[in-house]
């Protein structure tokens, strides 16, 4: 397992993908961050920056990324289809389901390394910033704190759905299309329009773990439970349609 | 001792049957061609015998054991599958050190066998500037890692140069000679003619013949054609020794089932001046195609099974 897990972060590293991707993730963190900190207090912006919910509301915009991360488990698994590869990886190890856990393992591990680039990036544009504001916070507050590591549990869970997403749907390109649109389509009509059946949805667990109270959202600790029970879901469900699949 | 053995397998996607009760065995230190037209089944076999395809029925052991439940696979067998597939992006040396970290083999087997493969020059370039001929050697590459006693490819001569053909024949032939078993499918028999032990003939999804490559060409009648200006003569000469013969054109004869020399000698004792005498080899590709083409089918399920 050991060395099914150390091949898999080797994969990743002999391809481009990942470094554009982690590119991406990172390049979202400086507008993000620095969108929440203009619009706050404004009249269709965030919650003014001198209350907790504004700082909170500035630090989940450094987990913006986190559906990058979740095309990374799409990629990691969709990937070995389109491409082939997953011939010889099946050959080397026939027993799948250790496969599709060492993905899972390494695309959480992955994930979870670009979660904490973005985490401190997020404090080092905005502690500055918001210190010459006179606003000065705390990292280990539980407005930073909690907020910063919910957004890192949300990726490295979205990196097992990824696995899962891409466990279930043969075709690369459909996969990362169904996968967005889902979420940035289909959950943002539910929860807007529908928010009791919404805030049941994957994505509106992932959001309601970065600790901004949102209206409709789960408390933090109920989207943690239900994000982690998706994340299973996924990653059993896609494991169980890996092993039966024929490879021809 | 029997290296791959063959049960009973059969496939069917929905209504199509692509392998019907299949079964078959390869020799310890020999080499078997797999031969079958296009669509006969040979690469869905193959990926039922590697557990990448779930056989519908019937089983298949490589030393005596399901594909799936081999401790480290690599170490025991090495395929090159027809669609032998890389990340385009990913370098070749890349691509034979993530297989080689998979199968917890050591580092230093990766340069080996880009150096027998002759890739060792290219290790370092991206695949997808690679040729069909490369992409081969690379599969093959992969192959090895594990120095396994018993190696499987599926149409591997595809892309090949003549001289990559020739290299090929004669690494499958080191390799079998060492003790261990190759397993090779084709379409041409005459690509592999030269390098097997035996043949394994497929059509339709189901067993032709599984022969040995001399038992084989003991199925047709080898002869000899002469070229004379007394044809007539000599054909009643040689059918008066009891030799089948018969006029081919009004200066050519062709005696079946025997040899120069006794040509030569019923020639000599009549009298008869020949231009032209050469032992006809069979033509085992002719041989091969008669084998597995639909309309005889009536034929190869007969007479000669």
């Amino acid at each position: 397992m050991k060395n099914l897990i150390h091949a898999e972060l080797l994969k990743l590293r002999t391809t481009r993908m990942i470094f554009g991707l982690a590119f991406t993730v990172l390049a979202l963190v400086p507008i993000s961050v620095m969108g929440a900190i203009v619009s706050a207090g404004k009249p269709r912006g965030g919650p003014a920056l001198g209350t907790g919910e504004g700082i909170r509301a500035v630090m989940s915009a450094g987990s913006s990324g986190v559906l990058t991360v979740l095309i990374i488990g799409i990629l990691i698994m969709a990937g070995e289809f389109r491409h082939g590869t997953v011939t010889s990886t099946f050959l080397v190890s026939p027993k799948r389901g250790r496969v599709v856990g060492a993905k899972i393992v390494a695309s959480t591990l992955v994930g979870t390394g670009i979660a904490i680039a973005a985490a401190v990036l997020t404090l080092a544009i905005s502690v500055p910033w918001l210190a010459s504001k006179h606003i000065h916070v705390h990292i280990l507050s539980h407005n930073v704190g909690v907020v910063l590591l919910g957004g890192i549990a949300a990726t490295a869970i979205y990196a097992v759905v990824g696995v899962g997403v891409g466990s279930l749907i043969r075709n690369q390109m459909a996969a990362v299309v169904v996968a967005l649109g889902w979420t940035l389509v289909a959950e943002s009509l539910l929860i807007d329009l529908a928010h009791e059946i919404g805030r049941w949805t994957p994505g509106a667990a992932a959001a309601a773990l970065d600790g901004v109270s949102r209206n409709g959202l789960l408390p933090m600790w109920g989207g943690a439970v239900l994000f982690v029970a998706y994340g299973l879901l996924f990653a059993a469900g896609g494991t169980r349609f890996v092993m039966r699949r024929d490879v021809v | 001792m029997t290296s791959i053995q063959i049960s009973g397998l059969t496939k069917r996607f929905g209504n199509v049957v692509a392998v019907d009760n299949l079964s078959f065995e390869v020799a310890q230190g020999s080499v078997t061609g797999f031969l079958g037209p296009n669509g006969a089944g040979k690469t869905t076999t193959l990926r039922m015998l590697l557990g990448l395809i779930e056989p519908t029925t019937g089983s298949s052991t490589i030393n005596g054991k399901p594909y799936r439940e081999l401790v480290d696979p690599f170490r025991h067998v090495g395929a090159v599958l027809e669609s032998a597939s890389f990340h385009p992006g990913r370098r070749a040396r890349d691509h034979l050190r993530v297989l080689c970290t998979a199968a917890g083999l050591a580092r230093t087997r990766v340069d080996e066998v880009l150096d027998e493969v002759g890739l060792a020059d290219v290790g370092d370039r991206r695949v997808k500037g690679f040729s069909l001929g490369m992409r081969q050697r690379l599969g093959l590459a992969a192959a090895l890692l594990g120095e396994p006693e018993v190696l499987i490819l599926d149409e591997p001569a595809n892309g090949l140069d003549p001289e990559g053909v020739h290299w090929l024949r004669k690494f499958l032939r080191t390799y079998a000679d060492q003790g261990r078993s190759v397993l090779v499918s084709s379409h041409l028999l005459a690509e592999i003619a030269q390098t097997v032990d035996n043949v394994v003939i497929i059509a339709k999804g189901r067993l032709v013949i599984q022969s040995s490559l001399a038992d084989l060409a003991d199925r047709t009648r080898p002869g000899v054609w002469v070229r004379t200006p007394q044809a007539q003569a000599l054909r009643d000469a040689l059918t008066a020794k009891g030799i089948a013969a018969e006029l081919t054109t009004a200066e050519t004869v062709e005696a079946l089932e025997t040899t120069t020399e006794a040509v030569g000698i019923v020639a000599a004792g009549a009298g008869v001046v020949i231009f032209e005498m050469t032992s006809k080899h069979f033509d085992l590709e002719e041989y091969f195609l008669e084998l597995t083409t639909p309309t005889t089918d009536s034929i190869t399920n007969g007479a000669l099974r």
